[in-house]
């Protein structure tokens, strides 16, 4: 059942999903909007597009702890840190970023071993899906159509939220969303009239342009493997690339990581950490060969990855067209304006 | 998080250490478990590997060169890296005396395809320090149990100096032996030498095996393995029965921290064994 | 008269469609048409027809001597330099990295140049004031006369009215914000090292992970060595996705360096990098 309530009482929804656990939503900072846990209601901000780092971080946080030691004693001591999670609430998720968490599922715990700090957190976590604005144009970045997401599209939420001027609808759409609306006492019920906007508004996304006219498909992998030993094209595409980690690490959807043993004084960490394909020591051996020393070369595995490989080995582009990337690349590179021209290639 | 959480290593002891070369970087290392739960769930075969774990120093995943026949421990042989990437686990390793506790995670990746090997022939080609996982196939085979599962071994193993050959007791052993053919070869000989020098591709092409019902199984350094495949092929082996391990800069060791890929596969999970018509269907990007 | 973005854009494709026909150089370092106007991007071209491809406008604030260092020595090159990139290929020089001989400088005079992000301008503010190359073997326009002159530093009067207290803060609330994605270091001409320290792993100076101590190493250790070597272009704030505002540092020990030292980086080929030197009458302040 469709339920609602009002732009103004966003802080006492807040305040509820805070009482019952932990509350990570928009806030605004000096750089644009971020996901935050949440410690004032008042902070809880929907006034914004996209953020400026993707939400996987609650899933995957940049720094995640395995294990605590001391130096210089026995691995019998050492303790591996234990994850004791509050019911999570990840409020206010683009529909593109919430796609992605359904393409890192695969990885992480769909096949092979499961990854327990994935899979832990995700279990613990009721996501709110909130459709972008249709009434505003999509931003210069975007290219979620082309991967065939809509703007206002519900799947992969537990709770899905579309504004209507000063209102807030939501509705819930898996069952554990469904039973979280109930409890929140303060929500009323929608209006029949709200309930066919709510529906219709979803409808609507799925023809919500962004860039790129064409949709993307499977070919893009074959193409992609045909031309990985034309390095003209490849030098050519990434003459400009700085290989710095801005590109990875705002994704939505790059997931490699490198495990650290992080010490300070006598107290150790093994920690995975965020990596970058776009690093020089990624792929360094300690035989000291590296298979992929050139910018051309990061950057090929990069693209490669998303639109190529992850689709051999998983059946899915691992792109959700949120155009971070391209938004945050410090000379500009358009990572599916590249792909378009490899298409072409 | 401890139990089942692929990513904390279990303890186990060093119990024996092998210097295995005159120049004293690469020790074989006898590793017992700790904890008796973690041997029984710790089965592999020849040709997976393991991360070996020191903490407050990282992991270096290393071959499991153990024969799983050989009950109560898991060896492995470790050169001490670092000429040009400071290789912090396995300096760590080297300077550990026996007694000393380390953290193990694995076994990790797939093995040599043992089910396919059953019936044919083998032919067994190392380089240098890349035996390891070879050792551990090669002594699998011999086992009293499994010996009648498997055709001729022919065994052609290569390195630098007589000094830098690994498992010389065992060598030594097996060239004794009928039902394994050992073939043993050095770069360069010094004067107690009187074995056969040469080249391993190059010794391949004179032994020359005939491809009847063969399967190549060879591992090695990047420059071995490069020339050697050819010799394979143009004997006439099948691609699909040429064999090899490749090696990347791995972490997680499970297919999730996303570096050690060739092409869409991740050498960690879905390798490091690979037939040389799988390595065609990647990019040379290794 | 200054010249327009558009004819410097025309010239600029000229003088390199030019240089690549003759081979009097084989790659030239300009910028291209990125996804829409206000996002050009670094281009290279290395065909005569690759000309027709540059651009110029106010939003091409890349310093393209970051590129030249990729190339083996010797390679000729033709690289399009604005006031500050002009100050980096003169470093460069300094430090014996490029060489004057294999250079063609296309000089840029320019002002109003935007920062892509947020549209503000960026002359003065986060770079360093200039409009002129200092350094060109054809300047594509009219050299830019009559504007306002702003010293580079001005920008800094807010910092440099906090203690060292308050400076400290600042820095750790900052620095608290890296994700370290090292953009900063990527897009910096000066930021060659390889490794970078803060990548080696025995001895490791700092932590991977993007905690405060880790942070505030990578990035004060950084400060410290781009001290004198620094030619404010600002292009590690303006790739900086979280907003640290670097320059502000760098602008500081700029002006630290010229105050004591008589010299600002990358001004004249001759001069030599100002804490390589050793000179008699060199100020003894730095001790202090």
């Amino acid at each position: 059942m469709l339920k609602k309530t009002t732009i103004d009482k966003l802080p006492d929804l807040a305040a509820h999903l805070m009482e019952q656990g932990t509350l990570l939503a928009p806030v605004q900072e000096a750089a644009g909007f971020n996901f935050q846990v949440i410690a004032d209601a008042k902070q809880v901000d929907l006034n914004f597009h996209n953020t400026v780092l993707s939400p996987k971080a609650a899933f995957f946080p940049q720094m995640e702890d395995f294990v605590r030691y001391q130096t210089g004693k026995s691995i019998l001591e050492a303790v591996p840190v234990e994850l004791n999670l509050k019911p999570t609430f990840l409020f206010g998720v683009r529909p593109c970023d919430v796609k992605s968490f359904t393409i890192m599922d695969i990885h992480f715990s769909g096949t092979g071993l499961v990854d327990p700090y994935w899979q832990k957190r995700r279990q613990a976590a009721t996501i709110f899906g909130y459709a972008f604005d249709l009434d505003q144009p999509a931003q210069a970045e975007e290219f979620y159509k082309t991967l065939g997401i809509g703007a206002a599209d519900p799947d992969g939420s537990d709770v899905f939220m579309i504004r209507k001027g000063g209102d807030l609808l939501l509705k819930g759409v898996t069952l554990k969303g469904e039973k979280l609306l109930t409890q929140l006492s303060l929500l009323t019920a929608a209006s029949a009239d709200e309930e066919k906007y709510f529906e219709d508004y979803i409808i609507r996304g799925r023809d919500f342009k962004t860039r790129f006219t064409f949709l993307a498909d499977k070919n893009i992998a074959k193409k992609l493997e045909d031309i990985f030993h034309d390095s003209d094209f490849w030098m050519k595409v990434s003459g400009a690339c700085l290989s710095c980690g801005v590109c990875t690490f705002v994704c939505p959807n790059c997931y490699c990581f490198d495990i650290c043993d992080e010490t300070l004084f006598s107290q150790g960490i093994r920690r995975r950490v965020w990596d970058a394909c776009m690093f020089t020591d990624f792929t360094l051996e300690a035989s000291g060969h590296n298979p992929r020393t050139q910018v051309f070369q990061k950057l090929r595995q990069k693209i490669k990855h998303k639109y190529s490989y992850h689709v051999r080995k998983y059946g899915v582009i691992s792109c959700v067209g949120c155009g971070r990337c391209t938004k945050h690349c410090p000379v500009n590179i358009d990572i599916f304006s590249i792909v378009e021209e490899a298409m072409k290639a | 998080m401890s139990s089942n959480n692929p990513y904390i290593p279990m303890p186990v002891e060093i119990s024996n250490i092998t210097n295995e070369v005159d120049t004293n970087d690469i020790k074989t290392f006898r590793l017992t478990f700790l904890n008796k739960e973690d041997e029984k769930k710790f089965k592999y075969l020849p040709g997976q590997f393991a991360e070996l774990s020191i903490y407050g120093k990282g992991e270096a995943p290393i071959g499991i060169a153990s024969s799983p026949t050989e009950k109560g421990y898991v060896e492995f042989t470790v050169q001490r890296a670092g000429t040009i990437v400071p290789g912090l686990v396995t300096a760590a390793l080297h300077n550990m005396e026996t007694g000393g506790k380390i953290g193990l995670r694995g076994p990790l990746g797939h093995p040599w395809p043992i089910e396919f090997l059953e019936k044919k022939n083998i032919v067994i080609v190392g380089g240098g320090f890349a035996f390891t996982t070879l050792r551990s196939l090669i002594n699998y085979m011999l086992h009293p149990d499994n010996r009648s599962r498997f055709g001729r071994i022919t065994v052609i193993y290569g390195a630098r100096t007589p000094g830098l050959l690994l498992y010389k007791d065992e060598l030594a052993a097996w060239g004794k032996r009928e039902d394994i053919k050992t073939i043993i070869t050095v770069d360069k000989g010094d004067e107690t030498w009187t074995g056969r020098e040469g080249f391993v591709p190059a010794v391949c092409k004179e032994v020359a095996p005939s491809p009847y019902n063969k399967v190549a199984v060879i591992c090695g350094p990047p420059i071995m393995i490069k020339f050697t495949l050819p010799v394979f092929f143009d004997l006439g082996f099948y691609k699909e029965n040429i064999l090899t391990s490749l090696e990347m800069r791995m972490k997680c060791g499970i297919g999730k921290c996303g570096r050690c890929n060739v092409g869409y596969k991740y050498v960690c999970s879905d390798g490091p064994v690979f037939s040389l018509a799988e390595l065609e269907e990647l990019p040379r990007d290794f | 008269m200054a010249s327009s973005f558009k004819q410097i854009e025309d010239k600029l494709k000229t003088e390199a469609k030019k240089l690549l026909k003759t081979g009097q150089v084989s790659v030239v370092l300009a910028y291209g048409k990125g996804y829409d106007d206000n996002h050009p991007m670094p281009y290279i071209a290395k065909l005569p027809s690759d000309a027709d491809n540059i651009v110029f406008n106010e939003y091409c604030t890349h310093n393209l001597a970051r590129y030249l260092v990729r190339y083996p020595k010797g390679t000729k090159i033709a690289v399009a330099v604005k006031a500050a990139d002009s100050r980096a290929v003169i470093q460069l020089i300094q430090e014996e990295k490029v060489k004057r001989e294999d250079l063609i400088l296309l000089g840029l005079p320019a002002y109003g140049m935007k920062n892509s992000k947020t549209g503000e301008i960026i002359d003065s503010q986060t770079t360093c004031g200039l409009y002129n190359p200092v350094l060109y073997d054809t300047l594509l326009g009219e050299e830019v006369h009559g504007q306002p002159v702003v010293s580079p530093y001005d920008v800094l009067a807010q910092y440099e009215a906090m203690d060292k207290d308050a400076r400290f803060e600042f820095w750790k609330k900052e620095f608290d914000k890296c994700i370290r994605c090292y953009a900063c270091r990527k897009a910096c001409p000066m930021c060659y090292c390889d490794p970078c320290f803060i990548d080696q792993n025995n001895p490791r100076w700092g932590e991977k992970s993007p905690q405060s101590h880790g942070n505030l190493m990578y990035h004060l250790t950084r400060f410290h060595h781009l001290a004198g070597r620094c030619i404010d272009c600002g292009e590690c704030s303006r790739a900086c996705p979280v907003d640290i505002p670097l320059y502000l540092f760098h602008k500081k020990v700029a002006k630290e360096c010229e105050e004591m030292f008589g010299q600002a980086s990358g001004m004249r080929i001759d001069d030599k990098p100002v804490l390589v030197n050793f000179r008699v009458d060199d100020s003894d302040k730095i001790l202090e």
